[in-house]
């Protein structure tokens, strides 16, 4: 092989596509070869460079966030400004008319134009009023879990405390947290430390939100929230209600309901469980004189009722923030979530695995004490507390593998499973593919 | 058995809207990827790369080769990254008109420098090295997912490498320039 041939071939001949001979002809040229070596070398390096920079992007995690709005566009497509709409023709009026109806009480339903008119100028009054924030800090009561997602809700639970702090300028930093879970962006990057499992995450670098606290962020951005607000409820035709009603404190006050639909069929798995999947009434109160937002309640529309799951309240808006708010020092000895997932030797036998051979593997490996396989299918070490808790179990059944359209990347593998003590288990584990190393990995729904 | 593009994309626009969600994950690394070194920041590139999966999927029954539908996306994707690149540049024009044209030129203070110049790239050597690095397939499925022959994906891949190289030397050779004392004053 000449020095043209081999550079014909190099690619080919690193990717492991040439046949044995011509493999053999180019790496008996390179050995001889320094130009070649150096070629070789030069694009090695860059392959590897390349690989590395891959990496990173597979971090990256866009299904669900577009299937929202994908949901979102086919209720209704059209999506603008709250300005924009206010302003249209359409509406029938503009911010000078607010005045002249601020005495009413007024209730009407969507189909009237003159309800979405008067709730748009309460929403648009709340906008403005907020929309030059240095800070805001909320505080609110979630039915959830104090350990779970940020965005869990669950009906059947008592309400926790969740709080977010966000300081505007001179740079973007905020910390939200309940009592077993706590994110904090410093401004340089964003840790994650959930205290019952004793496990951080940190992503080195700053973020608008993360960890699923997107819901409480939107709420701590009212300009924004209320402009997302108004779209959908012209977008979706969604029921909204105005009533103006007389505050404890003597001051008038906008009442403003909306009914929020996720878009997801009540048979889905995901439906209701996630802020984000619910069908929910959400009711935002103004205060007339200040136009600025006071509370909201929202209201989950459950099979057994509709229930109250989030209040917020207390709202502070522009005030300092400690800057100790925004540090956290995790435990010594914390147990860090792993971002990546490294290829083990016999990988294949576990990317070649179907969702439901993978529950099996795992479980059987928490039934044996076997640690080590366990954590070939977790992002995190398995904690002292959950050996504790699986430790020797048994699977009693496994079902089918489903998917649900809020998480389709996502497989969900029904189990039961009895413990030592006795204590039977019925859920669904989720399973995501660990783009990297094609690995299954449990992304909730156990332990 | 995984569909392929075309597969896909008809599944979705025959009443499975849902299942735009797998196209989503096939190609969400190599779009973000893209968008990352045309606008320089995670965070737009996240918003772009959002945003041009929902317009491609609102636009999904225009698509003439369904076959086609990953170049199709880069395409808008280029121009979602055309609009916010414009709407950035509008809105800091007053204080911040330099720093956004360096943006512009490709500046080396960029997070992505290398996904920069991979951005520069001709599109049939930036979609290839897009699908075998960021979406982390083999030549041969490079190969299946673009139909084309394998011997066409390496010399694809080959030049790319030499192209890509050479757009590196000089982004990262002037950085250098930029960080060595002024010539004229060594004189």
């Amino acid at each position: 092989m000449n020095c043209a041939e081999c550079r014909d071939n190099l690619v080919a001949c690193l990717e492991g596509l040439l046949d044995t001979e011509q493999a053999r002809q180019c790496r008996a040229h390179l050995e001889t070869c320094a130009a070649c070596r150096a070629e070789c070398a030069s694009v090695t390096g860059l392959q590897q460079r390349l690989a590395a920079s891959g990496r990173v992007a597979a971090e990256v995690s866009l299904v669900e966030p577009v299937m929202r709005r994908v949901r979102q566009q086919q209720l209704g497509p059209e999506r603008n400004t709250l300005m924009n709409l206010l302003f249209r023709n359409r509406w029938g009026f503009g911010l000078g008319a607010a005045a002249g109806a601020a005495a009413l009480v007024l209730i009407v339903f969507l189909v009237s134009p003159r309800t979405q008119a008067s709730a748009a100028e309460v929403l648009a009054r709340g906008a403005k009023a907020v929309s030059k924030l240095s800070s805001i800090h909320l505080r609110g009561q979630l039915r959830t879990a104090p350990q779970d997602n940020f965005s869990y809700i669950n009906p059947d639970l008592d309400f926790v405390t969740v709080e977010l702090w966000k300081q505007f300028e001179p740079e973007l930093k905020w910390r939200v947290e309940k009592p077993a879970r706590v994110a904090v962006m410093d401004g340089q990057s964003t840790l994650l430390f959930i205290r019952t499992a004793n496990l951080a995450m940190r992503v080195p670098r700053p973020s608008q939100s993360a960890f699923d606290t997107e819901w409480l962020h939107e709420m701590a951005d009212p300009s924004e929230t209320l402009t997302n607000e108004l779209t959908a409820i012209k977008a979706h035709g969604w029921p909204v209600t105005l009533k103006r009603e007389q505050g404890a404190d003597g001051n008038p006050k906008s009442v403003i309901t909306i009914e929020a639909k996720s878009g997801l069929p009540d048979s889905d798995y995901l439906k209701n469980k996630f802020f984000m999947t619910a069908d929910t009434r959400r009711v935002y109160v103004f205060d007339d004189q200040t136009k600025l937002l006071e509370s909201v309640r929202i209201y989950l529309h459950a099979t057994s009722g509709e229930v109250l799951i989030f209040e917020l309240q207390q709202i502070d808006y522009n005030r300092p923030i400690d800057p100790a708010v925004f540090q956290f020092e995790l435990p010594k000895n914390v147990n860090w979530y792993q971002l990546e997932m490294q290829k083990l030797p016999d990988n294949e036998k576990y990317a070649s695995m179907t969702a439901a051979q993978a529950a099996r593997a795992y479980f059987e490996a928490f039934g044996r004490g076997d640690w080590t396989e366990a954590e070939k299918f977790r992002r995190s070490p398995v904690d002292e507390a959950t050996k504790q808790t699986v430790s020797g179990l048994e699977i009693v059944s496994l079902g089918q593998s489903f998917t649900s359209a809020a998480s389709p990347e996502a497989q969900f593998v029904p189990y039961e499973i009895k413990l030592e003590g006795g204590r039977v288990i019925k859920h669904n584990l989720a399973l995501k593919k660990d783009p990297a190393t094609g690995r299954w990995f449990v992304d909730g729904g156990g332990f | 058995m995984d569909l392929n593009d075309k597969e896909q994309v008809e599944r979705c626009r025959d009443g499975h809207p849902e299942d735009f969600g797998l196209l989503v994950g096939r190609y969400q690394k190599p779009l973000f990827s893209y968008l990352a070194g045309r606008l320089g920041d995670r965070l737009q590139a996240e918003e772009a790369a959002q945003e041009s999966f929902v317009r491609a999927f609102l636009s999904l029954k225009k698509l003439r080769k369904p076959e086609s539908f990953y170049s199709w996306l880069l395409g808008i994707a280029g121009r979602v990254a055309k609009e916010q690149f414009r709407a950035a540049g509008h809105r800091q024009r007053d204080c911040e008109a330099a720093e956004v044209m360096m943006a512009e030129a490709g500046d080396s203070r960029s997070d992505y420098p290398l996904e920069q110049a991979i951005a520069v790239l001709p599109e049939s050597y930036r979609h290839v090295i897009l699908l075998r690095f960021y979406e982390g397939l083999s030549c041969q499925e490079v190969a299946t997912r673009l139909e084309l022959p394998l011997g066409t994906v390496t010399k694809t891949l080959s030049r790319a490498y030499a192209l890509l190289r050479q757009e590196l030397e000089i982004r990262e050779g002037a950085e250098q320039t930029v960080n060595q004392p002024d010539n004229h004053e060594l004189r």
